[in-house]
Parts: C-alpha cells; sequence; structure tokens
C-alpha cells in the first residue's frame, strides 16, 4: 500500500487526541466508512453536530485521510495486522487501532463490493427466455412441420437498470448445439474447480 | 588408475568426515556390491540440505495458491444457488461459508471517472501558519472529500487517483533530488526556484524564437511550429511537479492568445479551397483573404519597424546617459582642478613664509603616513593569519560536506533497500504463513505413527510363529528323550532275560548275540541319522554364505581387480622404462 | 388433395402433348434449372427454333411444368396424388411417369429453395465460449472472479452477425439447465401427441 505525505500528515491528525477526541473517534470512522458508502451520508460528516468541537479544516484533513487509506487499504486487500503497522506508523494509540481495525475489517467487503463495481463488461447475461413454436407452414411453403425455439436472453449493461434482450431462433438440432457447448463449458468450469 | 584410486580414497574421506560410521574405503566405490552403496547413498542423502526443496516449493507457491484461490471460487459459485437478478441488489449474492460476496450481474457497473479534489493541507501544523483566507476556504467553503464529485460513484476513483498522483510525484521528485538535486548543494525551495526560472527562459526564448519566424514564414508552418513546441514543453513540463505544469500552460495561454487567433484564422483560409459548393463564395473569400494577408503583412512589417524605431530611441537615449554622465565626470574633474590651481595661486604672495610651512606640512604627513603603515603592519599580521587560518577551516568544512552528502545518498539507498526487502520478507512471510494454514498437519505423522504399530504388529505376530516352532521343537526332542529312554530300558531288560537263558540254551545264546548286534547297528544307523541332519544344516549354512558372497559380486570384482593389478604392472613397468630413459 | 389448374395453365401444358416425350424430358430439367438459377430467355429461343415453333408456346410449356412441380412440392403432395393431379391433363402413361419421376427425385431440392425464400428470424448459428478470471482490476487488486464470455453467432437470410456476452458461473449453470429442460420438452408426451396428429 502506498500512500502519499499529505495522508500519512492527515492520518497523524486523526491519531491524535488533541485534535480527535477519543470519545468521537470511533464514530469519525464510522462517518468515513459511510461517506465512501452510501450516496445520502457523502455529507454526514459536515452536518454531525457531534463534530463541532474539532476544529473544521483538520477534521475535513484528518477524514479526507482516512477515506483515502480505507480505500486504499480496500484496493490492496490489506489485512488489519497490516493496517495497524501504518497507523502505529502514524502514531495511533493501541485503543485506536484496535477500533479502526474492527471498523474496517468489517467494512471491508462492502468497500470491496464498491470498488469491484468500477469497471468495464459485456452484456451480462443473467436470465433466459424460451418459447417453443411448432412451425406449420408459411407463404410459400406447407407442412414445414418443425419445432422452432424463440430464446431470449436477458443480458445486464453496465450502467442500465433494464434488461438488454438478445433474441434468436433456433431449431431442435441447433439448440442441441447450444445445449451441447453450454453443458461443455460447465464441465470445463467444474474441472477447473476441481484443482 | 591410479587416478581412479585417489578418487576412491578422496571420496571416502568426504564421506567419513560428514560422520559416517561404517567401513569405507576406496574398495568400496571401484569395487562395488548394492548393499554398501544402497547404506552410503542413504547417508548422503539424508545430509543433502534441505533448503533447495524448500525454495523449489516457494517458487512454486505463488502461482499454486492462485490457482486454489480460483478453483475455491469457481467451487463456491457452482455450487451456490441460482437467484433471478430482481432479487439481487446490485448483482451481489453473499454465498458460502463465512459469506464471500459474488457479482452475478453487471448493471451496476461504472466507468473509471476520476475528478480533481481539494483536501485541506497541514491545518494541524502549528510552526507553519497558513492563510487567513486559505483557512477560511478550508472551514467555510470547502465540501468534505466524499462530497466533492458531482456523482457519488465517483467519489472512489477520484481519491485513489489523487493518492497515487501524490505519491508518484513524491517518487519522482525524491528520485530527483536524489539524482542532482542534492549534487547542487542548494535547499530544496532553491532548487526548485532555478528549477522553475530555467524553464521559464527556456519558454520565453522559444516563444520569442517562434513569433519572429512567425511574422516571416507562412501561418501553417507556424501552426505546426507551436504545436511541435507546446508537446515538447509539456513532455518536459510532465516531467516536474505538477502544479508548475499548470502554472506553465495557464501562461502560456496568455502568451499564446494573439497568435493562436492568428492560426485560427489562417487554418480557416486553408479550409476554403478545399470545400467546393460555391464556387463565388469561395472567389470572395479568395479575395478577401488575400486583402486581409496583405493587411496583416502591411500590419506585421510596420509593426517591426515600429519595434525597429523604438529600439533604437532606446538605444539613442542610452548613449545619451552614458554622455551626459561622461560629460558630468570630466567636468566634476576640471572643478577639482581648478580649486587646488587657485589655492596655490592664492598662496604665491608670500611664497617664502608659504614654503616653509608647506614643507613643515609635508614633513608631518610624511611621518604620520610612516606612523600609520607602522600601526597597518601590526594590525595586518594577525589578521592576515586569522584570514588563513579561516580559509583553511573553511575547505576542510566543505570536504567534510561532502563527504556527508556522499554518505547520506548511500543512506538513503540503502534505506530504499532495506525498504524494498522488508516488503518482499513481508510478502513471503504472508504467503508462507498462508501456506502453512493450508497444511493438514497431522497427516504425517498419522501416517508414521500407523505404519509403527503395523510393523510392531507383525513383529508380534512373527515372534510367536517363532514360539510355536520352538515349543514343536521341544516337544519333539522330549519325544526323542523319552523313546530313547525307554529303548535303552527295553534294551537292558531284554539284555538281562536273554543274558540269563543265554547259559542255557544254544540257540538263545545266538539270539542274544543277533540282539546284540541287532543295538550296535541300530545306534550306528540313529547316529548317521544324525549326522546327516547336523551335514545338512551346515549345507544350508554354506549356501547361504556362498549366496550372500554371490551378492558381493565377488567373481567379478576379481576379475576387476586383477585387471587393475595387470594395468598397475604395466603402469609401473612404463614408469620404470621412463626412469630409466631418463637417467 | 389434388391439384387444381385452370384453363389457362391446361392450354399451356396441353402444348407438351405435341412433342416427344425426350423433349418433354429436356423441359422438365431446364424447369428445374430456372427453378435454382432463374430463366434465361436465349434457351427458349434455341428451344422454340429447333423445334420449328412458337417462342411462346415453349415458354409457357416450361414455365406450366415449373408450376406444376413448385405447387405440388409446395403442398407435398404424394405420389398418387400427383399421378391423379396430372391425369386431367390427358398426359400419356409413360409420360406420366417420367413426369412423377422427375417430381419425386426433385421434390426436397425444390422445397428447400422455398423455404429460403420463407420468412426467417435472426437464427442460432454457432457459440463460442471462453473462461476468463479476474484477477485485479485498477481499482481492486487482488480478486478472483470467473467470468465465461460467450460468442454468439447468428444468421438472418444469409447475413450473419456477432455478438460478445458474458455471464457468471452461477448464469451459465442455469442457462444451461433451462435450455436442457427446453430441449427435454420437446420428448414430452404432449408434444409427441401434437406432432403425431399435425401431419
Amino acid at each position: 500500500m502506498e500512500l502519499g505525505q499529505c495522508t500519512l500528515e492527515g492520518l497523524a491528525l486523526a491519531g491524535d487526541a488533541a485534535h480527535i477526541p477519543d470519545k468521537i473517534f470511533q464514530p469519525f470512522i464510522t462517518r468515513a466508512c459511510d461517506g465512501v458508502l452510501d450516496v445520502r451520508s457523502r455529507d454526514a460528516i459536515a452536518k454531525d453536530s457531534s463534530f463541532q468541537s474539532v476544529d473544521l479544516a483538520v477534521l475535513k484533513e484528518a477524514y479526507a485521510a482516512v477515506v483515502t487509506l480505507l480505500l486504499e487499504a480496500a484496493k490492496n486487500d490489506v489485512d488489519s495486522n497490516s493496517i495497524s503497522s501504518v497507523l502505529e506508523d502514524c502514531k495511533f494509540t493501541s485503543d485506536r487501532i484496535d477500533i479502526f481495525s474492527k471498523l474496517y475489517k468489517d467494512r471491508k467487503p462492502y468497500l470491496q463490493i464498491l470498488l469491484g463495481r468500477i469497471g468495464d463488461s459485456c452484456p451480462h447475461i443473467v436470465d433466459v427466455d424460451w418459447r417453443m413454436d411448432y412451425y406449420i407452414k408459411n407463404n410459400h411453403l406447407e407442412k414445414v412441420n418443425q419445432a422452432v425455439y424463440l430464446i431470449t436472453l436477458k443480458t445486464e449493461v453496465p450502467g442500465q437498470k433494464d434488461f438488454k434482450e438478445v433474441q434468436f431462433s433456433c431449431t431442435q438440432e441447433q439448440l442441441q448445439d447450444l445445449v451441447g457447448k453450454l453443458r461443455d463449458a460447465t464441465k470445463s468450469m467444474e474441472k477447473a474447480s476441481q484443482l | 588408475m591410479s587416478a581412479k584410486f585417489r578418487m576412491g580414497t578422496d571420496l571416502a574421506k568426504y564421506i567419513q568426515e560428514l560422520g559416517y560410521r561404517n567401513e569405507l574405503g576406496y574398495q568400496t566405490f571401484l569395487y562395488s556390491n548394492d548393499a554398501d552403496i544402497r547404506k552410503v547413498f542413504m547417508f548422503i542423502v539424508d545430509k543433502l540440505p534441505k533448503e533447495t526443496v524448500e525454495a523449489q516449493e516457494e517458487t512454486l507457491g505463488a502461482s499454486i495458491l492462485l490457482q486454489r484461490a480460483i478453483a475455491s471460487t469457481l467451487a463456491r459459485q457452482l455450487s451456490s444457488p441460482w437467484a433471478p437478478s430482481y432479487l439481487k441488489e446490485n448483482g451481489i449474492t453473499w454465498r458460502g461459508i463465512p459469506p464471500c460476496w459474488q457479482r452475478e450481474g453487471a448493471s451496476s457497473l461504472c466507468h473509471f471517472h476520476s475528478c480533481r479534489i481539494t483536501k485541506p493541507f497541514r491545518t494541524g501544523d502549528i510552526t507553519k501558519k497558513i492563510p487567513k483566507e486559505l483557512r477560511f476556504y478550508y472551514t467555510k467553503i470547502l465540501p468534505v472529500v466524499t462530497n466533492q464529485t458531482l456523482q457519488h460513484n465517483d467519489t472512489a476513483p477520484s481519491v485513489i487517483e489523487e493518492n497515487a498522483i501524490e505519491y508518484t510525484q513524491q517518487q519522482e521528485w525524491e528520485s530527483e533530488w536524489n539524482q542532482s538535486g542534492l549534487g547542487s548543494r542548494l535547499s530544496e525551495e532553491e532548487y526548485r526556484a532555478r528549477k522553475k526560472e530555467r524553464i521559464k527562459k527556456k519558454i520565453t526564448d522559444q516563444l520569442r524564437q517562434d513569433r519572429q519566424r512567425g511574422g516571416t514564414t507562412a501561418g501553417s508552418s507556424l501552426s505546426l511550429d507551436l504545436q511541435q513546441m507546446i508537446s515538447s514543453i509539456s513532455g518536459r513540463a510532465s516531467t516536474t511537479t505538477k502544479t508548475k505544469g499548470s502554472r506553465f500552460t495557464h501562461t502560456e495561454k496568455l502568451l499564446f492568445a494573439k497568435d493562436e487567433e492568428k492560426v485560427i484564422s489562417e487554418v480557416g483560409t486553408g479550409e476554403g479551397p478545399r470545400t467546393k459548393t460555391e464556387e463565388e463564395l469561395q472567389k470572395e473569400r479568395e479575395v478577401e483573404v488575400g486583402d486581409l494577408r496583405e493587411e496583416l503583412n502591411n500590419l506585421v512589417s510596420r509593426l517591426e519597424s515600429v519595434d525597429m524605431d523604438m529600439r533604437k530611441f532606446t538605444a539613442g537615449i542610452q548613449q545619451m546617459e552614458e554622455e551626459i554622465g561622461n560629460q558630468g565626470r570630466i567636468n566634476k574633474e576640471k572643478e577639482e582642478g581648478f580649486i587646488v590651481k587657485k589655492r596655490t595661486l592664492d598662496l604665491l604672495p608670500d611664497a617664502e613664509n608659504n614654503i616653509t610651512k608647506l614643507q613643515a606640512v609635508v614633513d608631518n604627513s610624511g611621518q604620520r603616513l610612516i606612523n600609520l603603515a607602522n600601526q597597518w603592519e601590526k594590525h595586518r599580521a594577525p589578521l592576515i593569519e586569522q584570514y588563513r587560518d579561516l580559509k583553511d577551516l573553511t575547505s576542510k568544512k566543505e570536504s567534510e560536506a561532502h563527504k556527508m552528502l556522499e554518505e547520506i545518498k548511500e543512506f538513503r539507498k540503502k534505506m530504499k533497500e532495506v525498504a524494498d526487502e522488508a516488503r518482499n520478507k513481508e510478502e513471503l512471510q504472508k504467503q508462507l504463513t498462508s501456506e502453512y494454514e493450508r497444511m493438514t498437519k497431522d497427516v504425517n505423522r498419522l501416517a508414521y505413527t500407523k505404519r509403527i504399530t503395523e510393523i510392531v504388529a507383525n513383529i508380534k505376530k512373527q515372534k510367536k510363529e517363532i514360539d510355536k516352532v520352538l515349543v514343536d521343537t521341544r516337544a519333539v526332542q522330549k519325544e526323542i528323550n523319552q523313546l530313547s529312554g525307554k529303548l535303552d530300558r527295553q534294551f537292558t531288560v531284554t539284555d538281562e532275560l536273554i543274558f540269563r537263558d543265554a547259559k542255557k540254551d544254544e540257540a538263545v545264546k545266538k539270539a542274544y548275540r543277533y540282539l546284540a548286534a541287532l543295538h550296535e547297528n541300530c545306534e550306528l544307523l540313529i547316529k548317521t541319522v544324525e549326522e546327516t541332519g547336523l551335514i545338512m544344516r551346515e549345507i544350508r549354512e554354506l549356501e547361504d554364505q556362498i549366496e550372500s558372497e554371490s551378492h558381493k559380486k565377488v567373481l567379478s570384482n576379481l576379475e576387476k581387480i586383477s585387471a587393475d593389478f595387470q594395468q598397475m604392472k604395466k603402469e609401473n613397468a612404463a614408469m620404470l622404462a621412463k626412469l630409466k630413459g631418463k637417467s | 388433395m389434388l391439384l387444381m389448374f385452370d384453363d389457362k395453365q391446361k392450354t399451356h401444358l396441353s402444348f407438351l402433348l405435341k412433342v416427344d416425350i425426350g423433349v418433354v424430358q429436356e423441359f422438365c430439367r431446364l424447369s428445374f434449372e430456372f427453378l435454382r438459377k432463374g430463366s434465361n430467355p436465349k434457351v427458349y429461343q434455341g428451344a422454340a427454333q429447333k423445334l420449328g415453333v412458337e417462342l411462346e408456346s415453349v415458354q409457357n410449356g416450361v414455365e406450366g411444368l415449373m408450376y406444376l412441380f413448385t405447387e405440388s412440392s409446395k403442398f407435398m403432395i404424394s405420389e398418387i396424388d400427383f399421378q391423379d393431379s396430372i391425369m386431367t391433363l390427358g398426359f400419356s402413361e409413360e409420360l406420366r411417369h417420367s413426369l412423377l419421376q422427375m417430381y419425386m427425385k426433385n421434390r426436397n431440392e425444390v422445397r428447400e429453395i422455398l423455404s429460403e425464400m420463407s420468412m426467417d428470424l435472426p437464427h442460432y448459428h454457432n457459440l463460442e465460449w471462453r473462461l476468463d478470471v479476474e484477477l485485479a482490476s485498477r481499482t481492486l487488486r487482488h480478486q478472483t472472479t470467473p467470468t465465461v464470455l460467450l460468442k454468439l453467432h447468428t444468421k438472418e437470410n444469409s447475413k450473419m452477425s456477432t455478438q460478445v456476452l458474458q455471464t457468471d458461473p452461477i448464469n451459465l449453470l442455469h442457462l444451461t439447465k433451462v435450455l436442457e429442460q427446453a430441449l427435454q420438452e420437446m420428448k414430452s408426451p404432449y408434444c409427441r401427441r401434437i406432432v403425431r396428429n399435425i401431419k
């Protein structure tokens, strides 16, 4: 994990009882976590009256540093031990380190969900609908008499709430081929999982 | 041959130095047998350092760990139940023990989009006061970090990017400072200021050059040059710190405002002929462009001439000022000369008196001059001494400083190395601990104990069997003893009976004799049987011995030995011949 | 089911009564070739000159045959029905027999040509897949996220198009299972009954 000088100085502020008293330390860290994770509480720290005793400039600097640390740690999948060594370097007391590590441990998966969400992907298949028709005739041809499947793949596209549908038809033989290939993929994945 | 022998003895010596207990010599290697060599190999393999094996595992470790992680994720996902997407929040499900999250959709994904965010800096540092306005901005206006971006989704990328920028800047600066900054023996601020100055100068030079060129050559080439120069500057600026870069681009913009306009107009005309839709308009445009260009050229030439004039005028002004100064100086000199001359003229009437007076004054002055010179000498000597001392001291200090600088450089390097090493070690430790946790610890021991108990049970079984055989043998022996006793007793009884009767009857006498012969013969038979048994046993032992000896490949070894012996003889003979030839 | 001919068609086809059976066979060959590749007026001209008849009647004869074959193929008319249908045209036994043979030989091909003309939806052509594991991203350095990339080729009227999709193992399993069920549905008694009854 690599942190800039500015962040380290901010962390030292956050760990200093003269700036952030012990009493409000835990709410402070909680607010930082929530501020990153939740849209609704992104400005909560500025509105919270329990931090009135702290100089606002100092509070903002410490807050920025804690937010950076949380995100960087989650990004690099740092465990609680390594994070406590970083905090020790910033002169945190052991009580504060414990509080921080515990909160970090609880929130780490959520932070990683947030970070894992940043990226791009192809349309992602989440469901499938099918319909079977019996194709009897058309204007050029009679007695076709063949089963035809209409398959709709429901896919999710990044940044869109609605499904994007991919639709195609296939005959029984073609469906057989498709299913065979899908089964192949599943099998090979199962094989890979038993390593 | 002798080389072989030496090699064998050396090997034996080394192995014995390692602590091999059994008998060992050159013969073990030259005339080997399976069992001995096996023993030696077992011993040596035992002694093999185990680190090499571990090292191999280490190199494999990371990829194996990764593969395992992938396999476990796959297994977890494959075993978890499916749920329709409207039951999942942002496509995330929690599965497995302990619960792990996994994403099963893409609708919640968003692009990496970062904006510039501002963080308060050094607000808690009392030693350095920050400006009042800045503090006001920090406390009252600046929103908190998580509320600075337009979209909440952009917060995390922005914060991460900000940190990355800061970190890289720091690294860049550190490396530059280590490379050239420390050597310049300037303070950090001075170094930065000097660098800034240098770059600024370069830019203005280039700008001036381009402007001069731009006046004479066509506009298109000018715009090309402009782009080139901007890119070259930005390339250079990017190696410096970012804040500087932005300032430069800013000033650059200001300086270029005019030129760019020109470029734009030029580019506009350049596009004119390309669009051949309305020829008239185009012609008009061309005419207009021609006019404008002419006008521009006129203006430029006028500007140049005016510039020239201005330069000439300023040069004239300078010349004039210089002349004025010169004239003033000459004036002063002349005034001084006039005063001296006037005094001497005043003194002329009372010449005699004044001459003596002047003489006295001159004498006095000479005296005083000498006095002063003496005094000066007195003061000068210690001062010069002091000056020399101080000079020495400074040079010493300088060299010391140099040394210190070198040391500092070295320390920095070392520091970095140590930090890197520590990081590597930590990684390794983490990896090893995770592997250690993974390892099933009791398997080996359990297997060993199981095997041992099995062996013990086997031995017990064998012992029982041996006991059984022993008991059997003993029973047989007992029976034999009993039978022989019975036989003895029977014989004596029969012997007595027949002996008693033998005196009376001739036939019985004969029978007695037969009995005695029979007994004797039977005894002989038994003895023979026993002897046969003994011999059989001996034969078996000998066979065993033969077998074990044949395992040792005595014959082939003997052949080898004799061959070696022959070869040695030959070598000896050759050597003798050589010796004789020499002597 | 019998094929019905209107009077005009009958007169067109009646031309065939006047010529040799070899010529009729040649006409049949021509009509199938035209069905395959489109008609060629030059051939009509050559044939008309050779036979010494009007171009129009040759053309009408061949086109009449084309009609006969396409219609009967369209309805999948059986052997007997075909023979009965052309009975009304007054052809000789031998001619009827050779027409029937021609029909039976080329029926499947004509149906194929007809099916190519019919309406087509984008239909499945091929699927390629690949298993990827995302190991790190710009904002999340240590992760193992398996994804399956699918490249779906579909075809509509011989126009190919490709789409790249992706999914995760769970959804892949689900997808496979659902489509397997769909395939299995075809073998259910209900579907079989329908298939049997619609003939």
